[in-house]
């Protein structure tokens, strides 16, 4: 059940209903109605895999209380250990054994010996990175007795498997989201109408931007031998709209709906590609899954702290597993390496938190040089994302040779009969509204909302890409 | 809470009547649309006189040459359309009689398309704006299942089939940009592809023994005094499941084989398409036999 589909058009409302007319008494009625729809949700994509997701909420549950009720370091380790070994072990079997068991034979066979690797024919169980890394969160947090252990299994269930965030995120973490499900919830105006406004803009990224963007992207990529340079720059132009428009789109939509339910999540994107450089592109983008990775590999490896060797050493750790938390290909690994070279010189010269203030404009030559900056930052992520996008990495490099090597800059018809260029007024009008609302959490709320609301929904239905729908990038992960 | 039920029912309202609005907006607009493809042409045609009427797939769009026609004297267009199944040549057949086209002869390609009597959705969307304009779309489409959303739900069928019928072909009539669909009679030269494929399996289809749309299109012109010629229509050298044809000569023997007039690759763009010269001597053959010229 996607977010932009007509079954969750009429699965929200009735969840909506149900939670604020019938299940609102307490807030052990409004958790347990929300769980339902939860599981409801998740067994829309296969059912089996529901089992996976108890046990994995189970085991968290459990072995978090054993931590904290644990009398000897000794046990709360054992705990501890059986919990992240068991979290990971399901990551590793589902996600990357395949990955590593055939990177491993490849290395044999060219070292001479011969193997055919033993693969496993599973599926990837929607979500299962998101929730893995809510448990993980939750457990090291009550290791590190950063949090209690929540004795509550149906607070701590609707935690993990809580429909909004439950396939793409917003990584929750237990200190932020437990607090707001151990209270009743009631309603609240305001609150509902800027989940309104999110979740249309949201469908605004998603079915105009994001889906607009991927016929013309994959038209480009799947035939980038035969494309000319023009070309192959606005296809990675295309597929940066693309992702940003579907992640965040759905980021959008989950955070709407969830203030739908008197919930907050946490924020996941903060307009990314008015970044200054590399190092504010990562504070503003999936900006859940970069401070957890921040929190629990980084700092715990020493961070930016020690020599400069244990500089760089954290830095590719933390931005290789980012890559690869992504998905078992060596194209994940090489775009997070990138952006690990990328992010390296603002480290070494202590200048990554530079931009920590809000973008201003004005009409001198500072301001001319932030929008270079921005624009060359924007430069950078689009070759990393060449990486992100393309099937292997040599089809990447050849890619990025290609826009060199060929030199022509005409026109081209893609075989998605359109020509390349037809995309860029309606990328244009978006980044300019999306420029002009940067200290907002969307376009749409303040004055005159109604009317943008309406316009909003005028678009996503002239302008939208339905026919040729394509599945959130990120529900793969 | 009632203040936001009132503002999530606006919404609702506003929606909807945008979406009316939009729906009113889009099928103005493809009322006027004339040189854009064959379906929009012929909705918004008048009566008019035809010796010849070409109906099929891509296989009827590629292999009969209306100028060939034209030149032995016969008033002729091809409305094949490629992709299109019979479901979609009986519904144009049906609008031209609509419009009051007096057709004298109707050439059916009918060979692979017998296989199914399903919809081709990229191409009886181009049906769709109309649906509210004409009975006979209408009456077509009753039977499908969606037909209550396509009917119902303002705008439904432009979000549905965007690729087709949406923002993009609406700004193009508006703009009056044209296809090349009109061109040439409305038949479409194929030229000699270095890397066309060459080969085809086709032993998988069975020719369907009471083909829908293919008995309607014999219906249709038997009650109209059109005379009706079903033609197989050529395939190239390496298929597979060759013996589809006799299948087909077996249900229903009136049809015409004419699958080995043109046989060499050489003729071929495509294993299922010939290219103007295999067209060429294809057409000849064909109003050499039946139109005796």
């Amino acid at each position: 059940m996607f977010f932009n589909s007509i079954a969750f058009a009429i699965f929200l409302p009735i969840v909506f209903f149900l939670y604020w007319f019938v299940f609102n008494k307490t807030k052990s009625t409004q958790n347990a109605l929300l769980i339902v729809a939860s599981y409801y949700f998740y067994s829309c994509w296969d059912w089996r895999f529901l089992f996976l997701l108890v046990f994995s909420t189970f085991l968290d549950y459990y072995t978090g209380i054993q931590i904290e009720k644990g009398k000897s370091e000794k046990s709360r380790k054992f705990w501890f250990w059986l919990s992240i070994l068991v979290n990971l072990g399901f990551l590793g079997v589902f996600k990357y054994y395949n990955f590593f068991a055939a990177s491993f034979s490849d290395l044999l066979n060219s070292a001479g010996f011969k193997a055919s690797p033993i693969l496993l024919n599973v599926i990837l169980p929607v979500g299962i990175s998101f929730y893995t890394f809510h448990g993980l969160s939750y457990v090291i947090d009550i290791y590190y007795k950063r949090i209690k252990a929540e004795y509550n299994f149906v607070d701590y269930s609707l935690f993990v498997s809580y429909f909004p965030l439950l396939v793409a995120g917003p990584i929750e973490r237990a200190t932020h989201l437990l607090p707001e499900i151990k209270v009743k919830r009631e309603f609240d105006l305001e609150k509902a109408k800027e989940g309104i406004y999110q979740i249309v803009w949201g469908l605004v990224k998603k079915v105009i931007i994001a889906d607009t963007c991927a016929t013309y992207a994959n038209a480009i990529f799947d035939n980038y031998s035969s494309m000319n340079s023009f070309s192959l720059i606005l296809g990675a132009i295309y597929f940066a709209f693309q992702i940003y428009g579907d992640f965040s789109g759905y980021s959008d939509i989950a955070l709407g709906v969830s203030k739908l339910f008197g919930l907050d999540l946490l924020r996941n994107f903060n307009y990314p590609y008015f970044s200054r450089d590399i190092a504010e592109f990562w504070r503003r983008w999936h900006i859940s899954l970069s401070s957890w990775f921040r929190d629990y590999l980084y700092i715990p490896l020493g961070g930016s702290k020690g020599g400069t060797w244990m500089k760089i050493r954290n830095t590719f750790i933390i931005f290789v597993v980012s890559g690869f938390w992504h998905g078992a290909n060596w194209t994940y690994l090489a775009w997070g390496f990138i952006n690990a070279v990328y992010f390296l010189p603002l480290l070494l010269s202590n200048s990554n938190r530079n931009n920590m203030d809000a973008i201003e404009l004005k009409f001198n030559f500072d301001s001319a040089k932030v929008l270079m900056s921005i624009f060359y930052t924007f430069f950078l992520t689009c070759i990393a994302w060449v990486f992100f996008r393309a099937r292997t990495i040599s089809d990447a490099v050849l890619y990025l040779k290609r826009v060199i090597t060929n030199r022509d800059f005409s026109f081209q018809y893609l075989n998605n009969e359109r020509y390349s260029y037809e995309l860029l007024l309606m990328i244009g009008i978006f980044v300019l509204i999306e420029w002009n609302n940067r200290n907002k959490i969307e376009p749409l709320s303040g004055k005159r909302s109604m009317l943008k609301l309406s316009l909003a929904i005028l678009a996503i239905m002239a302008f939208g890409t339905y026919s040729d729908y394509k599945e959130f990038i990120y529900f793969q992960f | 809470m009632k203040n936001f039920l009132i503002y999530a029912a606006k919404i609702l309202v506003f929606t909807i009547l945008i979406a009316i609005v939009l729906d009113v907006i889009y099928t103005c607009v493809f009322l006027q649309s004339a040189n854009r493809g064959k379906i929009e042409t012929v909705f918004n045609s008048k009566a008019q006189k035809l010796d010849v009427v070409i109906l099929g797939s891509s296989r009827a769009n590629n292999h009969f040459v209306g100028q060939m026609f034209e030149d032995k004297g016969l008033k002729t267009f091809n409305y094949g359309m490629s992709g299109g199944h019979l479901f979609e040549a009986s519904l144009l057949l049906k609008l031209m009689i609509e419009r009051k086209y007096e057709i004298k002869n109707v050439i059916l390609e009918a060979d692979l398309n017998l296989s199914n009597d399903q919809e081709a959705e990229g191409i009886s969307a181009k049906f769709l704006p109309y649906i509210h304009n004409s009975k006979v779309i209408k009456d077509h489409f009753a039977s499908k299942d969606n037909f209550h959303q396509l009917y119902y739900i303002p705008f439904y069928r432009y979000i549905k089939y965007d690729g087709k019928i949406g923002f993009r072909e609406s700004y193009k009539i508006v703009k009056q940009e044209k296809t090349n669909a009109l061109d040439n009679l409305g038949y479409y030269p194929l030229v000699k592809h270095k890397n066309g494929n060459m080969k085809n399996n086709i032993a998988n289809l069975k020719p369907l023994p009471h083909n829908k749309y293919y008995e309607e299109i014999k219906k249709i012109c038997k009650d109209n005094h059109i005379n009706f010629i079903a033609i197989m229509t050529p395939m190239c050298e390496n298929v597979v499941g060759m013996n589809y044809f006799g299948k087909v000569k077996k249900v229903y023997p009136e049809i015409y084989n004419y699958e080995n007039v043109v046989v060499e690759n050489k003729y071929f763009s495509s294993c299922g398409h010939m290219t103007d010269t295999g067209a060429r001597m294809f057409t000849g053959r064909i109003i050499k036999d039946f139109f005796k010229r």
